[in-house]
């Protein structure tokens, strides 16, 4: 019972990650029709921001040193600060650009702040030691859970409801899904498109922050490397959840962070090292099943 | 298509191909004479990467479908030249697992070489009548999955494949003008595919697919086949990679080298085959410029040179500008011709129609 | 396209614009290692060092009446321009080319060293390819197999720490990783009373290994030892995470864990031992080891960051000794003298090369004990049986 448990927990935890990394993605784009490609050189950003330039081996923590009440809020305003940044001076000029095109801008963009940190801070990963107490076990009905699972998916759950909320009760939010379900007829409707598409990359950055603080926290060592996994499987759930579902793309963040658990648990020893062959082998199945996505809004299935 | 119209197709457009492959064989010629042995080997790896993209291009340009799954060809390529090339003395210490036959052959590279770009092309039939049933962004991140599929698989099954460590041994058989005709073979099955009924059809698909599949178009067969073509392509590719560095490993066919030959498609011009070589040529210049500043270039008593790891970032903005203000690439989706290019329009470039398949 | 032809152009004369000048009285030393990019963090340590044994040898007199001079060509970690490194340094007339940490990285190089009928050395690769089977017969390393970390680890937790039941922790990302439990395997069938207790695998970037924990703790006694054949980054993480599951098994490992540069995020870390060829932290048994710690410091700025600075100092310093026995630096005759070294004393321990081997697969090592956060020499071990070559080979 405490083994299920324990797989379901793991399940739980790693999903949520994934979710939150596929939030940040399907939010952009929704509204922009673009996969930021750059998303996990972000997440790697965020948490170098956190560290003075330095090539040593040591890191030499500035930020990381602030109490949690102001540490947090201002990573995710650099968050936020360099999502929006990469909106005005990059992604602004491509909005009619093909999807193609953004994509390419998008990995350039990654490669380059992925150059800048390497050139900066060098490969070698830097340790940073965030909230250690945040590592002991707690338990719960026998299975012993880290502290930090338990709060990545309470932070998840917490983020999704506020993000339902305000998608669907303010203003702001039903702008942003019109502009999602229909660009161009949203902006004839009077929806302003600029401010929306700046609030949208402002978010993605601030969960590109929050993934980078989870990571940062639950591996102890900041390395350029961070986001990738991340970004990777968060594309992948975005499509899988559905374009331009939100909802979905959480949804299938979680199914793919419980699929790759549960193959680690229940996959014969041998067998276990080509665990993501068989997680990207799940991922072709389901979009040969239902091409669309798992919760495709209606609006995307073709008519003819 | 009657043979008068074909004809007249060639005639128009085979001016490309010949000025594409004329124009490398200058670039190899003027290496060749006056360039260092390092830059004759940077003028090889640009003929391989021409390769890649060209065979990208193919399936990407003809279909209007991103694939990031086709470097897992070059992968398949580069591998079975290094089970056909390598010693069997050497094969039969490390890689246990092969099957006998294998075990103790040994071919020479023209031999090898198509080998490999069939083995890529089978493996491309069989997996691509699965995708190709997809469209859109989904067959895009099917292709990711098997990018993912063929890189775990090679990463971890060290019997036969050594795993991730590399493997050595394969005759290092690449000069120049090899290269130079890789490149040039490449240009001229792309050409030939896409005068041809086949891809002349996929065309239509991706410019107006709902006309094309009225009209009676097989989208999927068609598909299938600028996969499989682009396929054998890249696995040629992959063969001259091995006989280049005379070692591979997984790591190699993996993100960097997609998004890096995505890259340079997207850069030239998605669709059109002078936008896939000239996106390779310009990127490949630009990048051995910058290496050589940091290197340090020495005019008259002052030396100067670029700290190190400013090239990669030099070029990620250098792509983001090109794509800024050129968003349809440097070509502009137009073919390079002889006096006409008007005529090349018809060919190359997407229509503008009011019912864009959903992306 | 005249464009694109005027540029070629300039890159081509840009190319041709480093002229290589070499004088009579000199013997070259070309590095062909990273200077950039993902390895660079790990290259430039070693290189350091060995340019530090390069200065030492010029200012006693240099080699064979001659100065050392060292050329160096920046790989970028690219397999293909580690390719064009070698080559560059080797048209500089290097006598002998060093080439990068890692097997991958560093073979390009060193092949094309092979081609030209020049020692090669790597600078601190621990895969058995990286020498003969990889390379060739010039091709050797300054570095011991990972393998003979796993095999010393897993011979000394159960001699002098009395493990009995042991558990194998793979991280499948890289060659080195299963190189250490390659060794771990075939040394403990020859460990009478030990048992394997179970084993499992993970990916170095897991962002959790809660699964492979819950594997380890439903155990119905906790392993003795669990060896942990991983490295940077990934293995900060796991390392935490075993930890804060209330595991307390002692933890082995190989000695890409070295260095107290992490030690931060996991407090208070305690029962963990690593193997290192010298020790970092001012405590080694030879004096002259620190002696050489602070000259590091005082010309690069910082003291090791771990124990892969040491392979770099220990290649230059048996290659230079093979030239001298040699009286010259023609590859064939200096590969001979190596080859002849058998237990050759270095300052961070014996090397010993044979016609079979240009690498260790036997080696001295200082077990390094973590109690509490803080690492300290506390035993040295080398294994009593050499790991044979053919079992490393066919891995």
């Amino acid at each position: 019972m405490t083994a299920v448990l324990q797989i379901i927990f793991d399940a739980l935890s790693l999903g949520s990650l994934y979710a939150l990394g596929a939030l940040g993605i399907a939010l952009i784009f929704g509204v922009m029709r673009l996969v930021n490609f750059a998303h996990g050189d972000f997440i790697a950003f965020c948490v170098f921001a956190m560290l003075w330039p330095s090539v040593d081996a040591a890191a030499i923590v500035f930020a990381g040193q602030l109490p949690f009440y102001l540490l947090i809020p201002l990573l995710l305003l650099i968050g936020a600060a360099l999502s929006m940044a990469s909106e005005l001076i990059v992604f602004r000029r491509f909005r009619n650009a093909n999807p193609a095109t953004m994509m390419i801008a998008s990995f350039a963009l990654g490669f380059v702040i992925r150059h800048l940190l390497l050139m900066l801070y060098s490969s070698r990963p830097k340790s940073i030691t965030l909230w250690p107490s945040l590592g002991l076990p707690v338990e719960f009905l026998g299975a012993h859970i880290p502290m930090l699972q338990v709060v990545t998916i309470v932070i998840t759950l917490a983020v999704l409801a506020v993000l339902v909320l305000f998608l669907k009760r303010t203003r702001y939010g039903l702008e942003m899904r019109a502009a999602a379900e229909n660009f161009t007829m949203a902006r004839m409707l009077g929806v302003r498109a600029n401010a929306v598409i700046l609030l949208a990359f402002a978010i993605s950055g601030m969960l590109a922050a929050a993934i980078g603080l989870i990571l940062a926290t639950n591996s102890g060592t900041a390395d350029i490397g961070m986001g990738a996994n991340v970004m990777l499987i968060a594309f992948i759930a975005t499509v899988i959840g559905g374009l331009g579902s939100v909802p979905g793309a959480v949804a299938a963040g979680f199914l793919i962070g419980a699929a790759s658990v549960v193959f680690q648990a229940t996959l014969p020893h041998d067998a276990r090292v080509f665990r993501d062959a068989f997680v990207y082998g799940a991922v072709i199945v389901v979009l040969l099943v239902r091409p669309q996505g798992l919760f495709a809004p209606r609006s995307a299935r073709q008519r003819v | 298509m009657t043979m008068s119209q074909r004809r007249s197709i060639i005639r128009q457009t085979i001016t490309t191909p010949i000025i594409l492959m004329l124009a490398l064989l200058a670039i190899a010629a003027l290496t060749y004479q006056f360039g260092s042995r390092p830059l004759n080997r940077t003028a090889v790896e640009m003929f391989i990467n021409i390769m890649v993209v060209v065979g990208l291009y193919v399936f990407v340009g003809n279909s209007g479908l991103l694939s990031f799954g086709h470097i897992s060809f070059m992968c398949l390529g580069a591998y079975m030249t290094a089970w056909l090339t390598i010693p069997p003395v050497m094969k039969s210490i490390t890689l246990k697992g092969l099957p006998a036959w294998l075990l103790h052959t040994q071919l020479p590279m023209w031999a090898a070489t198509p080998i490999s770009g069939a083995f890529a092309a089978l493996f491309a039939l069989i997996v691509g009548r699965v995708i190709m049933r997809l469209s859109g962004i989904a067959a895009s991140i099917a292709t990711f999955g098997l990018l993912g599929v063929v890189n775990n698989v090679y990463s971890n099954w060290d019997s036969v494949t050594g795993g991730q460590g590399s493997i050595v041994g394969i005759p290092p058989t690449m000069t120049i003008w090899t290269g130079w005709l890789g490149a040039a073979f490449a240009i001229v099955i792309a050409y030939l595919y896409s005068i041809s009924r086949s891809g002349l059809a996929l065309r239509a698909t991706r410019d107006e697919a709902v006309a094309a599949s009225a009209s009676g178009i097989d989208m999927v067969r068609e598909r299938l086949i600028a996969f499989v073509v682009s396929a054998f392509i890249i696995g040629l590719a992959g063969a001259a990679y091995a006989h280049f560095l005379s070692i591979v490993n997984p790591g190699a066919f993996y993100l960097r080298t997609t998004f890096i030959a995505l890259s340079m498609l997207v850069v030239g011009g998605m669709y059109s085959l002078s936008g896939a070589v000239t996106g390779v040529v310009v990127l490949s210049v630009l990048i051995e410029l910058f290496r050589n500043l940091e290197k340090g270039v020495s005019l008259g008593g002052l030396s100067i040179a670029l700290p190190n790891g400013v090239q990669e970032i030099a070029i990620g903005i250098i792509t983001i500008a090109i794509l800024m203000y050129l968003p349809t690439g440097l070509t502009r989706n137009r073919e390079f011709s002889v006096g006409g290019w008007l005529l090349q329009r018809r060919f190359a470039r997407p229509a503008q129609t009011a019912l864009k398949e959903l992306n | 396209m005249r464009l694109t032809r005027v540029l070629g152009i300039l890159a081509g004369t840009t190319a041709l614009a480093f002229t290589p000048a070499r004088a009579a009285d000199e013997i070259v030393v070309g590095f062909a290692t990273a200077a950039s990019g993902f390895m660079q963090a790990y290259d430039k340590p070693a290189q350091d060092a060995a340019l530090i044994r390069i200065d030492e040898i010029n200012k006693a007199g240099g080699l064979l009446g001659k100065k050392i001079k060292a050329v160096f060509a920046d790989t970028k970690t690219d397999q293909a321009e580690g390719a064009k490194a070698g080559l560059a340094v080797l048209d500089q007339g290097a006598d002998i080319v060093v080439v990068s940490c890692d097997y991958d990285f560093g073979a390009p190089a060193a092949l094309q060293a092979q081609a030209a009928g020049k020692v090669s050395f790597f600078l601190c690769a621990e895969s058995i390819k990286a020498g003969i089977p990889g390379v060739g017969p010039f091709s050797f390393s300054g570095s011991v197999l990972a393998a003979v970390q796993g095999a010393t680890m897993a011979e000394w937790a159960y001699t002098k720490k009395n493990a009995r039941s042991f558990y194998r922790l793979l991280d499948s990302w890289t060659v080195y990783n299963k190189g250490i439990c390659d060794g771990f395997d075939w040394m403990l069938p020859r460990l009478k009373e030990a048992a394997l207790a179970g084993s499992d695998t993970f990916k170095n970037d897991d962002a959790s290994i809660a699964s492979q924990i819950t594997r380890i703790k439903s155990l119905p006694k906790e392993p003795d030892a669990i060896m942990l054949c991983t490295m940077m980054p990934g293995a900060v993480s796991a390392i935490k995470q075993i930890r804060a599951a209330g595991i307390k098994s002692m933890i082995l490992n190989g000695s890409g864990v070295d260095g107290s540069y992490w030690l931060n995020a996991v407090p208070d870390l305690s029962n963990f031992y690593v193997p290192v060829q010298g020790s970092v932290y001012g405590d080694d048994p030879n004096p002259k080891v620190n002696e050489f710690n602070k000259k590091y410091k005082e010309v690069t700025g910082g003291d090791p960051s771990s124990q892969y600075v040491y392979p770099g100092y220990v290649l230059i310093d048996v290659w230079a000794k093979a030239v001298e026995r040699a009286k010259t630096t023609d590859a064939a005759a200096v590969v001979a003298e190596l080859e002849k070294m058998n237990n050759e004393a270095t300052l961070f321990g014996p090397r010993t090369f044979n016609k079979d081997i240009h690498h260790q697969n036997q080696g001295r090592y200082l077990i390094v004990d973590t109690e509490a956060g803080k690492p300290k020499v506390v035993d040295q071990w080398t294994i009593s049986e050499k790991i044979p070559v053919d079992y490393l080979v066919s891995k």
